[in-house]
């Protein structure tokens, strides 16, 4: 439990002259569930992308696992992701979303990596569904097959990036209750979100962003009912 | 012969190649805008016709085209010279891929534009000329330039009726000389320097105007 | 002009004699013109010289006309040694030519694919290759499948400039009868009509194909 699955140090980045991350400095932990949560343009998806290194950074660095992957490809194997907007692929089936990375980067072959699929599409209770093509789930189906589809690169931490913003109100609960499952099995989780209740339920650690920095780091319970810094309790009293 | 001695030699045609292309648009432009109105206005049979002329200097190889009407205009009495003959059939073929780009960029425009025109009094003509085409001619400025690059190409062609243009040059030098690297280098350069430009302009323009649809594009191609 | 059948029969029978290599020469063509331009656009996007260089070639090969190209291929390989079969000099400078147009609808279908696919597939772990190959190709295709096909029907009209390489397709057959017999009318009005009634089948295809691929469309 104690060892560091993600580490960044130092991070700074830029775009242009437009300075997005400050010093970024923070540790989660194998097994540890960390919620950002933030203004909107305070840098919190830019953050969580340069984990997996969607994004380039200048100066800093980030260690999953204790080193830095420079292979882009192997590192996002080890780092699972899901979008505010899915990004299912149209043009194939629930199960050939979850099989293709397997069976293309980790040259699992196709029975196996159909196996797999199935197991991690039953573990986000959508397995019924994996012959369908993505736009014919609702959204929440959707988010939670590309959960699955990420679960199926067996990956050492997940990355989530305002999972639930683009549904509507009433399947934002069965995507959330898919996450604490696996925040339950000890899946080591950073997720971006502004679902209060969530981060209450589940994180660890409730990370405050605001203009590029690290404003607060703080457990949920002294988070929300002691919040240190005065943009924490601004933004914490607008949107509570 | 030097480079630059085989160059200038090219050049001597260059003043072909000019003037097919200038009698070209005059038969293009118009033609592209007559048929591209008419094919986007006309309903029911009237518009068979239309499309048909469309199709037949669009679908027919370019090269057939002027070697038909080359030939052909002869044994029917009709007596043109080269020049017109191959600014007329290169004229009509890219006018027809032309006259595609029209309709399309008239179905591109805003309906509210032409209700517009229509509720301030303005017969349909007058909507057409005084509202549609003007600005239909930005939004059609890219395509024109691509085209008119076709057209240049095209007049290559000319060679093969006799017309001593630049590709004619390279293959008289190629009698005097033997250097085809030369030769045909420097006829690659003559084309080059002449369109390159235009390729770069038609590409800025393609950006600043906006691609309105990949289709409106759709017809570029040509087969020069 | 005289009608006379059995001319115009000997004509038509040459020119289908000639089809079947004609309609071979336009097939390999777009293959190699999809290819090339595949790969023109796709490199074009990996660096910033790469992109200048490339957009240069592209630009290169479309400010000069094919029939200038084939006669440059034609005349100048053998004068380095290289010397290749007609057909195979004209497969080649098509192949060249209309890639620099196939790259460019490249570069729109590529554009057309959202972002987020190819994060998505990258953030799962495929490869570059996986990523262009299995995500954003087949996503881009019906997206393409209309400027695609424009271009493929402009490839067969275009095999006639190969007659003046000795290739024997349907328009260098045709010009042997024609001036066999000192009779161009005839001919060159069949072949356009050959001509117009195989691109509009082309066409016609292309068109079913699109929709087929519309329908398929689950967006
Ligand atoms: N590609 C880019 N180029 C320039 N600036 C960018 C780019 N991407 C993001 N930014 C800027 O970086 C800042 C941080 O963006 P980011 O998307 O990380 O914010 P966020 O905290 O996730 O906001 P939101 O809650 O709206 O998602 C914003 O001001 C944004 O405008
Ligand atoms: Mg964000």
């Amino acid at each position: 439990m104690d060892q560091t699955a993600i580490s960044i140090n130092k991070l700074n980045k830029w775009y242009g002259d437009f300075h997005v991350l400050k010093d970024i400095d923070l540790q989660v932990a194998t097994g540890e569930q960390v919620v950002i949560c933030g203004p909107s343009g305070s840098g919190k998806s830019t953050l969580i992308r340069c984990v997996n290194r969607l994004e380039a950074y200048q100066d800093g660095h980030i260690e999953v696992m204790g080193q830095e992957e420079t292979n882009l490809p192997r590192l996002r194997r080890q780092v699972g992701m899901v979008f505010q907007q899915f990004n299912l692929f149209p043009h194939l089936t629930v199960l050939r979303n979850c099989t293709l990375a397997m069976t293309r980067a980790l040259r699992m072959d196709q029975a196996e990596a159909e196996e797999t699929a199935l197991r991690m599409l039953e573990r986000v209770r959508i397995r019924e569904q994996a012959l369908k093509f993505p736009t014919q789930l609702s959204g929440g189906q959707q988010q939670r097959v590309a959960i699955a589809r990420a679960l199926c690169m067996s990956p050492k931490a997940m990355l989530f990036d305002e999972p639930t913003s683009a549904l509507d109100p009433e399947m934002i609960k069965e995507v959330l209750d898919v996450m604490a499952d696996l925040a339950q099995d000890g899946m080591t989780m950073i997720c971006v979100t502004h679902e209060m209740g969530f981060a209450r339920q589940v994180a660890d650690r409730i990370v405050f962003m605001d203009a590029g920095q690290v404003v607060e780091v703080a457990p949920p319970d002294s988070f929300f009912a002691n919040p240190q810094n005065l943009r924490t309790r601004t933004f914490l009293e607008q949107i509570l | 012969m030097s480079f630059s001695e085989i160059f200038l030699g090219i050049l001597e045609g260059l003043d072909v190649t000019l003037t097919v292309t200038a009698f070209g648009l005059l038969f293009a432009i118009p033609f592209a805008l007559v048929a591209g109105v008419a094919q986007q206005f006309l309903t029911g049979w009237k518009r068979a016709p239309v499309t048909a002329i469309i199709e037949f200097w669009r679908s027919t190889p370019i090269l057939v085209l002027m070697f038909m009407f080359y030939y052909t205009l002869p044994v029917a009495g009709v007596y043109l010279n080269a020049t017109t003959v191959a600014a007329m059939t290169l004229g009509l073929h890219i006018g027809a891929y032309g006259s595609q780009s029209v309709r399309a960029a008239l179905q591109a425009l805003d309906r509210g534009q032409v209700e517009a025109g229509l509720a301030i009094g303005l017969t349909r003509w007058q909507v057409l000329l005084t509202i549609e085409l003007p600005q239909m001619a930005v939004a059609m400025l890219p395509t024109f330039v691509n085209q008119f690059i076709q057209l240049v190409k095209g007049t290559a062609l000319v060679a093969l009726i006799t017309m001593t243009d630049m590709t004619a040059r390279a293959k008289e030098l190629s009698q005097l000389t033997f250097d085809p690297p030369a030769i045909y280098g420097a006829l690659m350069l003559a084309y080059f320097l002449l369109l390159y430009p235009a390729t770069v302009l038609g590409r800025h323009l393609e950006r600043v105007v906006g691609r309105r649809s990949g289709r409106l594009n759709g017809g570029r191609a040509g087969d020069v | 002009m005289t009608f006379d059948i059995d001319f115009l029969q000997r004509i038509l029978a040459t020119i289908f004699k000639a089809m079947p290599l004609t309609l071979l020469l336009a097939f390999l063509s777009c293959i190699g013109a999809s290819l090339v331009g595949f790969a023109l656009e796709t490199l074009r996007r990996t660096g910033r010289w790469q992109g200048y260089l490339l957009r240069f070639v592209i630009d290169a090969l479309r400010s000069t006309p094919i029939l200038v190209q084939i006669y440059f291929l034609y005349f100048v390989l053998p004068y380095y040694g290289v010397v290749l079969p007609g057909p195979v000099i004209g497969v080649l400078a098509m192949s060249l030519y209309y890639a620099s147009y196939l790259a460019e609808v490249f570069k729109a279908g590529i554009d057309s694919v959202p972002r987020g696919q190819t994060e998505a597939a990258m953030a799962v772990g495929l490869s570059p290759l996986d990523v262009t190959l299995r995500v954003v190709a087949p996503q881009m295709l019906r997206n393409i499948a209309a400027p695609m096909g424009n271009y493929f029907v402009s490839i067969l009209k275009s095999t006639p400039y190969l007659a003046v390489i000795g290739v024997a397709e349907m328009m260098g057959t045709t010009l042997e009868i024609a001036s066999d017999t000192f009779r161009y009318a005839e001919p060159m009005i069949l072949l356009g009509i050959v001509f117009l009634v195989l691109c509009s089948i082309i066409a016609w295809l292309v068109r079913r194909l699109e929709a087929r691929l519309m329908a398929n469309t689950r967006r």
